[in-house]
């Protein structure tokens, strides 16, 4: 063996295999969506399945984002023809219990399906501890640019859109996200009336030249 | 109870495999050959496990087993079963499964054909293959476990993707392409036994491995032809290549396997560039893995990539394994490979070999960098690119037209010595068709600098292979006295490997002529009809007839019945559809083709009126693409004359051109 | 092969080793398609005229306009902020919609006007929906037991 060589041509292998580990925490579908950082759009939708114990909302029920001001709100759009929403049901049902009687709204959004499905589907899974609304019309999964389901939305207390996930979400993650949140909520509201500066995401739309982005 | 069969025996797999690559070195180095016994057992067991595993998975999705997780993922009562069965490779988990059986086959076979062989390099080859074998294992447990228990048992499922159950060939394109891809394991095994072994100084082993790596490849080059084949009469927008980065996974490997399949012939002949050919045997299996970890693991964006998941980690643990250890042992096995004899005239047939190399490699490194480009340009200035068709198209056919050149001259070059005055009765045909080839072009139309030369070179190298077979028959009728068709045939018998790789050239030919002329004449053109209505594109008239409905078991059927025109009178009736999946957003385009001899016209349904109408059709006239697929058959051909072993084997391979006795 | 022979091929792969990189970077260079949405677009001013681009962003609901006979799609793609008039020749994919996500390539003239080559209706490959529209409502007949009435 010729070791000096060897242990040259090892050294050249070393930033190939960097490029493909860093690589994989890039997401080359991932279209940054424009939302976190903005306004989530508003909405008033009707509860079809209450949830449960402390959760509950009654069915029929409007839930409007307006009157969810101060909470941090996790939005779960699902459908009852989705697979991938039965690997996170249990996790996020479950979840969203412990929060119970917490700034916290956890809502289920039910995506191109109808209500009965859904019922049937929340009694074939064992039960969902938060509520439901039907989007008819799928007029709000259009307003939150939902590619598919499941997804689910993050809202922080001034009603921004603060995360957004694609695919089935992890106990740990939705826990992370709602109490790092729910910390930010509490500082604020700690900090008596300093308005939360709304860190204006330069809209400079007047069409100036300058004040390009990264994109180059 | 299927599903725990089938973990059950990839379980038991992943321990003997382990245990049997342990082994291996062990005994060699404790000097207990008895030993070894052991391990070629394990290569035994671990096919015999994964072959129950698979035939359990494929029991489970035709038996519909909705507890068995990839059969709930894939499976559905409404499938077919053709397409029920041929689900096996329709998604991540199932394609592992399918890899490692395809791995294991190999592994078993190579062992069982060399089992007799003295010396360590089988051992430590089936150690080889075991090791990856036992990370496909791993996959099977972790990442890509398909026999997950499924909790309540769903009544049924979504069914496969329905790209991948709208056509015939989705059974055949993928099992060709883990042959191939799979097969390219065994020449990488021999390589390492050979550096393990310290036989790799020895062309002995180079002689070994030919056959399996002429195998590996027949089959990626039939996969690849297959898969164009595939997303022409699937995706309905006419082409068969577009740079997509899983076309390119499986084109990079196949680039570097062609150049060490002309560059060994150096190597047995003249003894020289035998580091070289070390490399691209070796890099040919890397370049598969890095296919697969590319495509499989979501890094690049594609149309058809895989799901994304924990995978990709596991394949970059196994790629960074696999690219350290053999550029180590590459390495350090460097000084062992001198060249042993050197090039003597510039025009001869080694300069041919080099030439091409040269190009393949430069050619692999366009495919390989343009499918990388995007991960470097977000790594370096964080903006988000894709690198287009432009690119590739740009850089590799002035590449293709000059290895079609090469593929007309090396066959008439004489080895070693320069050119004599014999090289202008051998080039005369090559010139004359080459010529005609040119001219037809450039009359039919073609007035791009690159297309008049791919046709008049494409017409050169046929020439030049043909005129092969017709001197080496000539030759015999007149010393044997042979009617010229024994005389053919016994030439190519005498000679299989030689004439094989000749009757690839025409397939490769034939290939070249349909791409060229169907990227330079390629007419489309998008209407919408109604009813009675007709467009001519090309001179070629079709009438829209009716729009239907149809409901199938499966899924929903939209169709326009359209008729083909000669004159007045209807030569046929096509019908192109869209095809409605349940659980697909999007309705599957089903273009219909009617071909020619000189041709296909394409139909592809676009739109239509919900009361029929009218429909918005898309017609195409793609000239010669038939033939792109008759000459993908003709390559096979040739690799099979090159694969069939001969009756001389050992008096070929050093007989002087011709053959005869 | 002696001392000088060993430098003179290096040298010679070194030049050939260049010029690939330099043929390589020049193609890039030149034929790279930026993937930007529609405020990026517009953000790149002068630089953003006439150089191959995937535009990204949704249709923005009520924009579209098809013309069946003379095959002409026009449509805006909008990303929430801004806004990029887009056209293209022949009939759009089944699921193009309102509110769709969708990814264009193609040119943005200087009209202000995209010129798109290719249409692609951006879905998810894993997650899938049944459309809304042309489909029969048996259609959305769900896969699962507790509904298999």
């Amino acid at each position: 063996m010729n070791w000096r060589r060897a242990s040259i041509a090892a050294a050249a292998a070393a930033p190939i295999i960097g490029l493909f580990a860093w690589g994989l925490t890039r997401d080359p579908n991932n279209i940054p969506s424009p939302l976190p950082g903005r306004a989530a759009p508003s909405f008033a939708l009707a509860v079809f399945s209450p949830g449960q114990g402390g959760l509950m909302r009654p069915a029929g029920d409007t839930v409007r984002l307006a009157d969810l001001k101060g909470k941090v709100v996790v939005l779960n759009f699902w459908a009852s023809w989705c697979l991938a929403c039965r690997d996170e049901h249990a996790a996020l049902s479950q979840v969203a219990a412990t929060y119970e009687g917490q700034p916290v709204q956890f809502l289920g959004v039910l995506y191109n399906d109808v209500p009965d499905k859904g019922r049937a589907w929340i009694a074939e899974m064992g039960g969902q501890s938060y509520p439901s609304v039907d989007d008819p019309g799928a007029r709000v999964a259009i307003d939150y640019g939902l590619y598919g389901v499941p997804e689910t939305f993050f809202l922080d207390g001034n009603g921004r859109v603060a995360f957004k996930n694609t695919g089935p979400v992890t106990p740990g993650m939705v826990r992370l996200k709602v109490d790092s949140l729910m910390a930010v909520a509490a500082l604020q509201a700690s900090a008596a009336q300093p308005a939360p500066a709304p860190r204006a995401p330069a809209k400079d739309r007047a069409g100036g030249p300058e004040k390009t982005g990264g994109a180059k | 109870m299927i599903r725990l069969i089938a973990s059950n025996a990839i379980l038991v797999a992943l321990v003997v495999t382990a245990l049997g690559a342990i082994l291996t070195p062990v005994a060699i180095l404790r000097g207990r050959r008895d030993w070894l016994s052991f391990s070629f057992a394990a290569v035994y067991t671990n096919f015999a496990l994964v072959t129950v595993s698979t035939l359990a998975l494929v029991w489970g999705l035709v038996s519909h087993d909705f507890s068995i997780s990839y059969v709930a993922q894939v499976g559905s009562r409404a499938t077919p079963t053709f397409y029920t069965i041929i689900s096996l490779w329709g998604a991540l988990e199932g394609s592992i499964v399918f890899w490692a059986w395809v791995l294991g086959m190999y592994a078993a076979a190579v062992v069982w054909f060399n089992r007799k062989r003295e010396g360590n390099l089988v051992p430590y080859a089936a150690m080889a293959l075991l090791l990856v074998a036992l990370f496909f294992h791993i996959l099977l447990l972790g990442p890509a476990n398909p026999f997950q228990a499924v909790f309540p048992v769903p009544f049924d499922g979504p069914g496969p993707n329905p790209l991948l159950q709208n056509h015939i060939l989705m059974g055949v394109h993928p099992p060709l392409l883990y042959l191939g891809y799979v097969g390219m394991t065994v020449p990488f095994a021999f390589a390492v036994g050979a550096m393990l072994s310290g036989e790799v100084a020895s062309d002995d082993w180079i002689r070994l491995t030919r056959r399996w790596t002429l195998v590996a490849w027949g089959f990626l080059t039939a996969a690849i032809i297959a898969g164009m084949w595939w997303s022409y009469e699937v995706l309905g927008w006419g082409g068969y290549w577009a740079w997509d980065p899983v076309e390119n996974a499986s084109f990079i490997p196949w680039l570097t396997c062609t150049a060490y399949l002309h560059s060994v012939m150096v190597q047995e002949r003249r003894g020289m560039l035998k580091l070289w050919n070390l490399n691209l045997m070796v890099g040919t299996f890397v370049l598969t893995i890095l296919g697969t970890f590319l495509t499989r693991s979501g890094i690049i964006s594609s149309v058809h990539a895989f799901t994304q998941g924990t995978i990709g980690y596991y394949f970059l643990g196994f790629i960074a394994v696999v690219l350290l250890s053999t550029l180590i042992l590459v390495a350090g096995n460097s000084d062992k490979l001198g060249s042993e004899g050197k090039l003597d005239a510039p025009l001869s047939r080694e300069t041919a070999f080099l030439l091409q190399n040269m190009f393949f490699t430069v050619f692999m490194f366009t495919v390989l960098i343009g499918t990388l480009f995007p991960l470097v340009a977000e790594l370096v200035r964080g903006v988000k690119v894709s690198v287009g068709t432009p690119f590739f198209n740009k850089m590799s056919i002035p590449l293709m037209v000059a290895l079609l050149f090469l593929m007309g001259v090396g066959p008439v070059l004489p080895w070693r010595k320069g050119a004599g005055p014999e090289l202008k009765g051998k080039l005369t045909a090559g010139v004359v068709l080459g010529l005609l080839f040119g001219v037809v072009g450039l009359v039919m139309g073609a007035r791009n600098a690159y297309a008049v030369l791919s046709f008049t070179f494409a017409g050169f190298a046929l020439g030049a292979n043909v005129g092969e077979f017709v001197r080496g028959a000539n030759a015999r009728v007149r010393a044997h006295g042979e009617s010229w068709l024994v005389a053919l045939s016994r030439l190519v018998a005498g000679n299989r490997r030689r004439f094989g790789g000749y009757v690839a050239h025409i397939g490769v030919v034939l290939v070249a002529l349909g791409v060229t002329a169907s990227g330079t004449f390629k007419k489309e053109q998008e209407a919408t009809l109604t009813p009675g209505q007709s467009m001519t594109v090309s001179g070629h008239t079709v009438r829209f007839k009716n729009a239907w409905l149809r409901e199938e078991k499966q899924r929903q059927v939209v169709g326009a019945t359209m008729e083909i025109m000669d004159g007045t009178r209807v030569s046929a009736t096509v019908e192109p559809r869209m095809n409605y999946y349940p659980t697909s957003q999007q309705p599957v385009p089903t273009p219909q083709v009617k071909s020619t001899w000189s041709g296909d016209i394409y139909l592809n349904l676009m739109a239509f009126k919900q009361d029929g109408s009218n429909v918005t059709v898309k017609v195409i006239w793609e000239p010669l693409v038939p033939w792109i697929w008759f000459g993908g058959f003709v390559i096979c051909f040739g690799a099979i004359l090159g694969i069939l072993p001969t009756r001389r084997e050992a008096a070929v391979a050093s007989a002087p051109a011709g053959g005869t006795p | 092969m002696n001392k000088k022979t060993k430098w003179g091929a290096l040298a010679a792969v070194g030049v050939l080793v260049i010029a690939f990189g330099w043929l390589i970077y020049g193609g890039l260079d030149s034929n790279v398609v930026y993937f930007l949405t529609p405020k990026e677009l517009a953000a790149k001013g002068e630089k953003g005229f006439d150089v191959p681009v995937r535009l990204g962003g949704q249709v923005k609901p009520g924009s579209v306009k098809w013309d069946e006979k003379a095959l002409d799609l026009s449509f805006a793609v909008t990303d929430g902020t801004g806004e990029i008039a887009v056209h293209s020749h022949g009939a759009p994919p089944q699921m193009f919609k309102d509110g769709q996500g969708v990814v264009v390539e193609g040119r943005y003239g200087r009209d202000l006007v995209f010129q798109s080559t290719s249409l692609m209706v951006k879905h998810s490959n894993e997650y899938k929906a049944p459309a809304k529209g042309e489909r029969p409502a048996e259609m959305y007949k769900s896969l699962m037991k507790s509904q298999g009435t």
